[in-house]
């Protein structure tokens, strides 16, 4: 795959608790030598990431609960308003992962749902169900109830040590088939040869927080 | 060595349960255990307020919410959001980590922003302000002390917990002698023994944020 391609494929971000606004847009000034498919930045930064993105294709990515999923419905979707209000693209939305945990799948939809109607075509919303923490039946639940929430987009984890394997995209694909329209995978990918891999799983879209790392081996 | 209670000490202990893996079983645990001995409070995720709201009603042990967490990297604005929330959902202690990016660059008005916000939604409940101190130098511990006591917040406090180091002697040392005797300085983040949690007070924390709190007052001889 040519390196354009690639990057095409590619989603990456500058998601940190001491990151600046300088440290921000000296990474998007660098980003746009790829025409990466979307860069995600923490809210505040929207409004310069779109700013610096103009007249390119890739797309503003806005996070939302991120990434631990400890806060509220309410106040998850006060950011998704928020990102909407600053044109973002789409959102990669944590769950509530403590009910997941608890085997409180009325409140897992629940808030799925909410998020969903709140966000109504404005924006892409992304769940995050966050397989590194779940057992097998914990995720087909959790996929089961993004989709009857509403949204048909996932992120299947973070990031930031929360990571994906191969058989997450072959589960996907296995118990839902093409009812995902969109299946981003994030957390340990830093290699071209991983990221080629997901990608022929099914994955359809690959974050990487270094970006350089994967295009590598890219022709 | 100073002088202090089992009963004291127990009272400087925000009993905490952050993971993402948390389940309810174990918020009505940790309840429980802070009924029983008397901890100030039970910090949890702003997910399960209505839970321990419930659970430690007329007990005396308060519901801390830890919000912006973990990055901190949220507009003013939608963190008095989230403060409101919390108040509103039942939280009578309020945990906000501050802006550290716009701490390092020098944009002292959005920390300002960020803490009167944060102490106007709180509406008299108690407020710490999270500076994560592992990310900042000396000088801007300081400078982050100033602010919040300028802004009225009851107390600042050291880490988040997922960051490390959390809690060191040095910087609740500094953040003392920065607040003076008159705000609080709570140290969270690495603590896990009896002998650690004696060293953070006598070093100049009122406040403990430490999720062995069992086993740390245990161990109080």
């Amino acid at each position: 795959m040519k390196k354009n391609e690639l990057a095409r494929k590619l989603v990456t971000s500058i998601i940190e608790t001491d990151v600046t606004e300088d440290a921000v847009r000296k990474f998007i000034k660098k980003a746009k030598e790829y025409p990466f498919r979307a860069i995600a930045v923490d809210l505040p930064y929207l409004e310069i990431t779109k700013e610096l993105l103009q007249g390119t294709d890739t797309r503003v990515s806005a996070v939302a609960s991120y990434p631990l999923g400890g806060m509220t419905t309410e106040t998850k979707i006060s950011q998704v308003e928020y990102a909407i209000d600053k044109k973002a693209d789409e959102v990669d939305v944590s769950m509530n992962y403590n009910a997941i945990k608890s085997g409180d799948f009325a409140t897992v939809l629940d808030d799925v749902k909410r998020v969903a109607e709140a966000a109504g075509d404005r924006i892409e919303v992304i769940m995050i169900p966050q397989t590194h923490i779940l057992t097998i039946e914990e995720k087909i639940k959790v996929y089961s109830a993004i989709l009857e929430g509403g949204v048909k987009a996932v992120k299947i984890n973070s990031g930031f040590g929360w990571n994906t394997k191969p058989e997450d995209v072959i589960l996907i694909k296995r118990e839902f088939g093409n009812k995902f329209l969109r299946i981003d995978v994030s957390g340990g990918v830093r290699t071209t040869e991983q990221a080629l891999e997901f990608l022929k799983l099914g994955a359809d879209y690959i974050h990487t927080s270094t970006p350089d790392q994967v295009l590598e081996k890219a022709e | 060595m100073m002088k202090i209670t089992k009963q004291q000490f127990a009272g400087t202990i925000d009993h905490t349960l952050l993971k993402i893996n948390t389940t309810y079983g174990d918020i009505k645990r940790v309840c429980l255990e802070a009924e029983k001995y008397h901890f100030a409070s039970v910090a949890i995720n702003p997910i399960n307020i209505l839970l321990a709201a419930k659970m430690l009603k007329e007990t005396g042990v308060k519901v801390c919410a830890a919000l912006a967490f973990y990055l901190g990297v949220y507009p003013p604005e939608l963190k008095e959001f989230e403060v409101r929330d919390a108040v509103k959902k039942g939280a009578e202690e309020l945990d906000m980590l501050m802006n550290v990016g716009a701490l390092k660059e020098g944009r002292y008005d959005i920390i300002r922003k960020e803490i009167e916000g944060l102490v106007r939604a709180a509406e008299g409940r108690i407020t710490k302000v999270i500076l994560e101190t592992c990310l900042l130098t000396d000088e801007e511990i300081v400078k982050a002390c100033e602010i919040a006591k300028e802004c009225g917040a009851d107390f600042v406090k050291t880490s988040t917990g997922f960051k490390k180091p959390g809690a060191t002697l040095h910087n609740v040392r500094l953040m003392r002698e920065t607040v003076g005797k008159d705000m609080g300085v709570k140290a969270a983040g690495g603590i896990h023994t009896t002998e650690e949690a004696l060293a953070m007070i006598e070093a100049g924390a009122n406040r403990l944020g430490v999720s062995a709190g069992v086993a740390i007052v245990e161990g109080f001889k």
